[in-house]
């Protein structure tokens, strides 16, 4: 029997779904990282279908509002097609889903190793509450290592991004004299 | 161009070229409609129809369906608290007030010619001039992105007036993460730019749209954590429940810092002066709307002011306790009235503050207004933490 969570299941799926795949085979690229956002889009209506809206809605603020609108910005910037247009050959796409089904069959196996294949249709959504409850109680440890890197990789971009003033200025010179 | 028509018997075989479109058409498209309407209200067109000769039992007609929930759920979408009334208030209303309160500022006159009073009907004009106005699409743009980016803007500003609360049961949809949506769909504003910009195929709008990204992702963070002292004071994230937390003080009192920092975002949000940078029509032309022109222009405009009304309203829900005012008038008035003030304050700067420069802008943005809402964070942890205020209501 299929009902309208059903449908709007298989509705998200196609769109997440066929948002990577557009992602990843658009001749355009600017299609390509419309697909991506898309699938982004796809990925956190399935947690508001889910009932964990707290999720979805922190999916669309970091994947959608910022993630995809950076992809979208790298892309414009870079238009050569240089890096994008060569083909892949047998060996690296036998490597590639061979990788993936390797991925795939790990993550399932753990998921059912965690309780997902007991998991009941009637236990009630997290509230943000408990989400957070959790991460400054058991889980603070994890909080903690994520902040540091985090915290150093903007180090790490603020450092690879810094312009030397010495070297301005020495740049400024030169054009003076010249 | 259509054939010309020179001959009468050309005429007559229009003529049933016509009448045979709509004999094929006519069960297409009414019979579904009339099914549809009688599954939803038991009763057919043509009942309706005897029923306009007996007025009272019209109007108990009409009181049952606003009573029964799919159409008082689309009445509520579709005409009060949703679309018609945020279009004629936002749009007609507001721009109308917007003209003549800048133009009184700055010692002008303002619309003067259309209308009786005041050129109160100076935006119908407008509407229709842009309704009659050729929708151009330039031939190097890309289509189909070109196309739906006024579609995409009207949907970013629509879902946002889901979600603000005009009164207690005055509401559209009621989400439990709502502080948080009104920020996951602000953030769609970028990629619809930056594409919008990208698919125009102008440098203007390139540069235009650029611009956007930067000061949008920049005051977009900022705008977030400024609401986080709210969120701790109501203890919730649910709209509704951030309004009854302040019917006994609003949350103003507690976090000025926030609602500066708050309105500043909204400013910034909203691309008005003085953070017209995208736009800056006069270093680049209209921005990234360089392109589109006619009711495509006149449909940004519409999504602009409704977003306006809406961020407007969602200022007023987080910092000036929605709909709470005193008894003698009812609650959505009062909303609308806070709300009224919040657009007055937010035109203000039109009429009196240059443009900022971009990398102003931006050092406000990443510094200055992020350690603000850092600090009024803590202003709220420390008012709960001192007894001041219990979460929930004092």
């Amino acid at each position: 029997m299929v009902d309208a969570t059903d449908a709007a299941f298989v509705a998200l799926a196609i769109v997440s779904v066929g948002g990577a795949i557009a992602a990843l085979e658009a001749k355009e690229i600017i299609y390509g990282a419309v697909g991506l956002a898309a699938s982004f889009f796809g990925v956190a209506s399935l947690f508001f279908l889910l009932d964990s809206p707290f999720v979805a809605v922190f999916q669309i603020t970091v994947y959608v509002g910022a993630v995809a609108v950076l992809v979208l910005f790298t892309v414009m910037l870079v238009r050569e097609g240089r890096w994008f247009g060569d083909s892949v050959g047998p060996t690296a796409s036998v490597a590639g889903l061979i990788t993936v089904a390797a991925l795939v069959i790990s993550l399932v196996s753990s998921f059912f190793a965690a309780g997902l294949s007991n998991a009941s249709e009637q236990a009630s959504a997290p509230s943000f509450v408990d989400i957070g409850k959790l991460l400054t109680g058991q889980f603070a440890p994890v909080l903690e290592i994520l902040a540091l890197v985090l915290a150093a990789s903007v180090l790490g971009a603020l450092t690879l991004a810094k312009v030397d003033p010495g070297a301005k200025a020495q740049a400024a010179n030169e054009r003076e004299r010249s | 161009m259509p054939k010309q028509i020179t001959t009468f018997e050309e005429f007559i075989r229009h003529i049933l070229k016509l009448v045979l479109w709509v004999v094929l058409l006519t069960p297409l498209f009414i019979l579904p409609i009339y099914y549809v309407f009688y599954t939803l209200f038991g009763t057919s067109f043509a009942d309706l129809f005897s029923l306009t000769t007996k007025p009272d039992q019209l109007m108990a007609f009409v009181g049952k369906l606003m009573a029964t929930e799919p159409t008082k759920t689309l009445f509520q979408l579709t005409t009060f608290p949703g679309f018609t009334f945020a279009a004629i208030f936002a749009s007609v209303f507001m721009i109308w007030v917007e003209r003549k309160f800048i133009a009184k500022i700055q010692l002008r006159v303002g619309p003067e010619y259309a209308g009786r009073f005041e050129g109160i009907l100076q935006n119908f004009a407008d509407l229709f001039k842009l309704l009659f106005k050729e929708m151009l699409i330039p031939n190097s743009v890309d289509k189909a992105v070109f196309i739906s980016i006024p579609l995409a803007l009207m949907f970013i500003a629509g879902s946002l007036l889901a979600l603000v609360p005009l009164g207690p049961s005055t509401y559209i949809a009621d989400p439990s993460v709502g502080a948080v949506l009104v920020f996951a769909i602000v953030s769609f504003t970028p990629l619809v730019v930056m594409l919008a910009g990208w698919s125009s195929n102008n440098k203007y709008s390139l540069i235009g749209s650029l611009r956007a990204l930067h000061q949008m992702v920049a005051y977009e963070i900022p705008m977030l954590l400024s609401v986080v002292g709210v969120v701790v004071l109501a203890g919730s994230l649910d709209l509704l429940k951030i309004v009854y937390a302040q019917s006994g003080i609003w949350f103003i009192v507690f976090q000025p810092l926030g609602a500066i920092t708050f309105f500043i975002c909204v400013l910034a949000e909203l691309e008005r002066i003085p953070f017209d940078l995208p736009e800056a029509d006069s270093e680049l032309v209209a921005g990234w709307q360089t392109e589109y022109g006619g009711m495509n222009f006149g449909i940004f405009q519409l999504a602009t002011y409704i977003k306006f009304y809406a961020l407007a309203g969602i200022f007023t829900t987080f910092f000036l306790g929605g709909w709470y005012g005193p008894g003698f008038l009812p609650p959505e008035a009062w909303f609308i009235l806070k709300t009224f003030i919040v657009m007055l304050a937010m035109m203000f700067p039109r009429a009196v503050m240059p443009r900022v420069r971009l990398d102003v802008l931006l050092r406000g943005g990443w510094s200055k207004l992020m350690l603000l809402s850092f600090v009024n964070l803590f202003i709220a942890l420390l008012v709960v933490s001192l007894g001041l205020y219990h979460i929930g209501g004092l």
